[in-house]
């Protein structure tokens, strides 16, 4: 895999054009952040990422998180790995979970200080450590690719960089729709500005500024 | 847990029905629940111990709830040998060629029904072989539907002497279930008026369940033929030659007291299938039988 | 208030109930009904619990039967659910489920004789068809979003069981415990016709005037369902689920013959069989539609229509009973409302059968009788579902007590959920009315008794048939009045 392309894509929302004609070329080893206004398309576009490249071992963590609030941490977590195990494996440890399962997922956990959680139930956790929950599984999916919307948006400062570098170390290529532009400079190589379903900006993250990206909000 | 749950179905179920298929099948015979069956199974288990060692196999009795639920097991070979009324005999035999009518109390040749009413209702008992007049514009309860001296009988007699049917006859028209249900809705009024075997009736007064101030017997039916044994034709093939003779005999020499209890009958003397051409006549009649 | 849907379909139901009373057959007719009331009643006070010689048996049998049959039930709806969607599947569970299971019961009866296999089907298989609409709802309730982020090449078993399973787990678990209790009662009553559970020496005792056998037997089955969450615990189900098929009897040898028979020759019409075709089938089926099929029709409508209206006015009467609203939540509260569960337990664990019976000596033979005994039935079932939601609702401190509390703030709130529960049990109040015309109630179960009796199994067939499509016909009317009113549409309010 050396570069993804996405070519004329198109999102048309209730009959209206909502996003595209666009063109966006993914290098291989280039993290992306999104950026724009709440509603200016890039859940949609990443949302038309990850039907294109699913197949290609896209890892995806939606902004609703998608975590099944019965199941433990753990499980959920888990998931992750699904694609890699047998069905019998999968179900057996639903029952009753692997020792090696456990221990390649708790210093993932340990990492994200989420550790003590391990057994609880998603749906009793608060909304970072949610958050925190999801960003293991996708971790633990060792894909090729993430797809990222606002994964840190219910961390704060220190939290969200642990998150962030965790998120960042395990996919070299990744493209996160982010608000926190500063977060955003730090941990991506390369920005898009979406404005009005269309591409409105496109640089390294090098050559710009917080202050350059306030045009676009 | 679910799927845990099919495996272990799907595992145990054809096991239990591999298991209760197979081993030789013993004698069975039932009895059509027309009164007392509580008791059922304990009366007829000495019967059934009583043919087993006659007849030197196996002998097992299986109570059943409905007549109609006899004479199907009849029918299915589940059971070979019944204590069938007249109806439920005729209807088995009808359904199951060869079947044969091979004993009948002494008393069932002439069999009759009670009419009962409650006080009330300003019946009082009539002699004489028509129904009284007085029971018209009553409300009327049978027994089973497929009872012969709880409805069958009854209601061919009434059909005769009243020129109309019983939905004519009386106000409403009911069937209990069975005689001692009959005497006890007669009793509260729910039902004015109702008919029943006179050996239940006998029984349940001597028994002490009925209340003789509210309800009292005001006719008695003309004499028909009913209770018999009927034993299937294939019996001889799979229990060796001559088996249904030695069970006939087996009935007749029954005279133990405590067990002709269980019927209650005095004793039991032969019958053959023609003997109840009239109540085969009166089906047909009445449409219940095809 | 007038103006809204509810508020108007309700009144609409009242009025056709209180038109129907009118055409139905109403009259009080019993004289002395007391002499036999006591004896009943003092059975019940002085149970006799020796009186049943195989009280354990029977006991081992009803729970034997509605643990094999519920099991079997639920793990064929769970696999039908999965493919609910197609019409073919839907159409069949709504069939199998419209034929009540003493019908399902009494036409194994036929081929397969007093077979345990005639009870375990005759449960599992309706309950087959509840199951998958239910569960298939609860399904399609979870939450979508965890199926998107399912890494691609996950095995479709995996998927399913770690999104949708592993959300609606407790859902299924709470809807397939609440269909245990009905499967206990379904097992008690295929005794009546003539498995060997209680409802087998209930039906006896009952008939014999044995009041104080049927007060042990009642006393005994009251105890099961009301304890039924102290044993059966989900970490024993599995060990209950094993045990459950050895522990069913042996019954009697099924002859397969007898199965080829039943489809080949007993339920095809007796015109066809005696040849005569379709000259004959016309005016055979014209004379069954006439005498039995349309008059059957009518009194099993009116019967439903009475019950429904019944049901519901019962229901909201009785519901505070087992309200913490009502009843208070501190010591004396809670004894109160223990007993209120005990008043709903007995209420709906009685066979209505039993009921319209004891009320038939009260007030003689009528549809009154079927009337109340249904609406004491289902407005027990519904009370106490309606009871447990309302204990969800939290109220402000301040709020009003007594009667304003009932009227402004509780049920208000409630009656949403409750027209959704009654409209679910519409279906199966006219269902019920199938075991009524056993008892002589000129229903349509009393035409399908009557020709089983006869042993004309083809007129029975027409006739359930019949029965089944007037009960889905039902059923889809209550979901078109659910959509209307927008009564939300959850299927754990499915009874």
């Amino acid at each position: 895999m050396t570069s993804l392309a996405l070519t004329d894509v198109v999102a048309n929302y209730g009959g209206a054009r909502v996003l595209g004609p666009l063109n966006l070329t993914l290098a291989h080893g280039e993290r992306v952040a999104l950026v724009g206004r709440s509603g200016a398309g890039k859940s949609t576009l990443l949302s038309i990422m990850q039907q294109h490249w699913q197949a290609s071992g896209a890892a995806l963590m939606p902004q609703e998180l998608g975590l099944v609030p019965s199941l433990s941490v753990f499980h959920n977590v888990y998931m992750g790995g699904l694609a890699r195990r047998p069905s019998w494996y999968n179900l057996a440890s639903l029952v009753r979970p692997f020792r090696r399962d456990i221990d390649a997922i708790t210093p993932l956990l340990e990492r994200l200080g989420i550790a003590d959680k391990c057994w609880a139930a998603a749906g009793e956790l608060s909304g970072g450590q949610s958050q925190r929950v999801a960003a293991a599984r996708a971790i633990y999916q060792q894909g090729d690719l993430l797809l990222a919307d606002e994964p840190v948006s219910a961390l704060d400062g220190p939290l969200a960089e642990l998150v962030m570098a965790a998120l960042t170390e395990a996919y070299p290529t990744a493209v996160l729709a982010m608000h926190d532009v500063e977060l955003a400079l730090r941990f991506t190589d390369r920005v898009v500005g979406i404005a009005d379903g269309a591409i409105a900006l496109d640089e390294p993250s090098r050559r710009l500024s917080v202050q350059d990206l306030l045009v676009l909000y | 847990m679910l799927g845990r749950l099919s495996l272990v179905l799907s595992v145990a179920l054809p096991l239990l029905l591999a298991t209760s298929i197979a081993g030789a099948s013993p004698f069975v015979f039932t009895a059509i629940p027309d009164e007392d069956e509580t008791r059922l199974q304990q009366r007829f288990q000495k019967v059934a111990d009583y043919l087993a060692d006659e007849l030197e196999v196996e002998v097992r009795f299986v109570p059943v709830k409905s007549y109609a639920a006899a004479v199907t097991a009849f029918r299915n070979d589940q059971v070979q040998l019944a204590w069938f009324g007249g109806l439920s005999g005729v209807q088995a035999r009808q359904r199951v060629p060869g079947s044969q009518a091979i004993a009948q109390g002494v008393e069932d040749p002439d069999y009759k029904s009670y009419v009962i009413a409650h006080r009330d209702s300003g019946l009082t008992p009539v002699e004489g072989d028509s129904a009284p007049e007085a029971l018209r514009g009553l409300t009327f309860s049978f027994g089973s539907k497929s009872s012969t001296s709880g409805r069958l009988m009854p209601e061919y007699f009434l059909r005769n002497d009243f020129g109309a049917a019983p939905e004519e006859i009386f106000e409403r028209v009911g069937f209990s279930g069975n005689h001692s249900r009959t005497i006890s809705l007669v009793a509260s009024g729910a039902y004015q008026a109702g008919v029943v075997s006179y050996k239940a009736w006998e029984n349940e007064v001597a028994a002490g369940n009925v209340d003789t101030d509210a309800v009292q017997v005001v006719w008695e039916t003309p004499p028909y033929p009913d209770y018999q044994w009927t034993i299937r034709g294939d019996v001889d093939a799979r229990f060796g030659d001559g088996f249904s003779e030695r069970v006939q005999q087996a009935l007749l020499d029954m005279d133990d007291p405590a067990l002709l209890e269980s019927f209650p009958r005095s004793g039991f003397i032969p019958v053959d299938n023609d003997d109840y051409e009239i109540i085969h006549q009166v089906g047909q009649q009445l449409d219940i039988l095809d | 208030m007038w103006r809204s849907a509810t508020v108007r379909t309700s009144l609409g139901f009242v009025v056709l109930a209180i038109a129907c009373v009118f055409v139905a057959d109403f009259e009080i007719s019993a004289h002395a009904p007391w002499a036999e009331l006591g004896r009943l009643f003092l059975g019940l006070v002085q149970p006799d619990f020796e009186a049943v010689d195989y009280l354990g048996e029977a006991i081992v049998r009803t729970l034997a039967f509605a643990f094999v049959g519920v099991g079997l039930g639920a793990a064929a709806g769970l696999l039908l659910a999965l493919v609910f969607r197609h019409l073919v599947v839907r159409t069949s569970c709504a069939f199998v489920r419209a034929i009540h299971e003493l019908f399902w019961a009494l036409i194994f009866l036929q081929f397969f004789g007093l077979h345990p296999l005639t009870g375990v089907l005759a449960i599992a298989i309706p309950y087959a068809g509840i199951f998958a609409k239910v569960y298939a709802e609860i399904l399609d309730e979870s939450d979508p979003s965890p199926s998107k982020v399912i890494p691609h090449g996950t095995g479709l078993v995996s998927a399913l069981a770690y999104t949708r399973f592993s959300q609606a787990w407790p859902h299924l678990v709470t809807y397939t415990a609440y269909r245990l209790e009905c499967g206990l009662r379904s097992s008690a009553v295929l005794g009546f016709v003539g498995m060997p559970t209680l409802g087998f020496y209930l039906e006896s005792s009952f008939a014999q005037g044995q009041y104080a056998t049927v007060g042990a037997l009642l006393l005994l089955f009251y105890a099961l369902i009301a304890t039924l969450r102290l044993w059966a615990r989900p970490r024993l189900l599995p060990f209950y689920l094993l045990a459950a098929p050895f522990l069913l009897g042996d019954g009697l040898p099924i002859r397969w013959q007898n199965v080829s028979r039943f489809f080949t020759e007993d339920i095809v019409p007796e015109p066809l069989r005696q040849g005569e075709g379709l000259a004959g089938l016309v005016p055979w089926l014209g004379d069954l539609l006439a005498n039995e099929a349309l008059p059957g029709i009518w009194n099993t409508l009116v019967l439903t229509q009475i019950a429904l209206v019944a049901t519901g006015l019962l229901t909201l009467a009785l519901y505070p009973l087992v309200s913490h609203h009502f009843t208070g939540r501190h010591f004396t509260g809670r004894v109160r409302g223990a007993l209120g569960h005990g008043v709903l337990v007995v209420m709906r664990s009685t066979p209505e059968y039993l009921l319209a019976f004891i009320l038939l000596q009260l007030w003689g033979p009528s549809m009154l009788p079927a009337v109340v005994a249904l609406a004491i039935h289902n407005g027990g079932i519904i009370g106490h579902l309606i009871g447990r939601r309302s204990n969800e609702v939290s109220l402000r401190p301040d709020a009003p007590r007594g009667i304003e509390r009932y009227a402004f703030e509780l049920t208000p709130r409630l009656y949403g959920p409750f027209l959704a529960f009654l409209f679910y049990r519409w279906e199966i109040i006219m269902r019920e009315t199938a075991i009524l015309g056993i008892l002589g109630i000129a229903t349509l179960g009393f035409y399908v008794d009557s020709a089983i009796q006869e042993i004309r199994f083809d007129r029975a067939m027409v006739l359930i048939v019949i029965t089944a499509l007037l009960n889905i016909g039902v059923d889809i009317l209550a979901r078109r009045l659910r959509n209307r009113l927008r009564l939300r549409h959850t299927a754990q309010s499915e009874p």
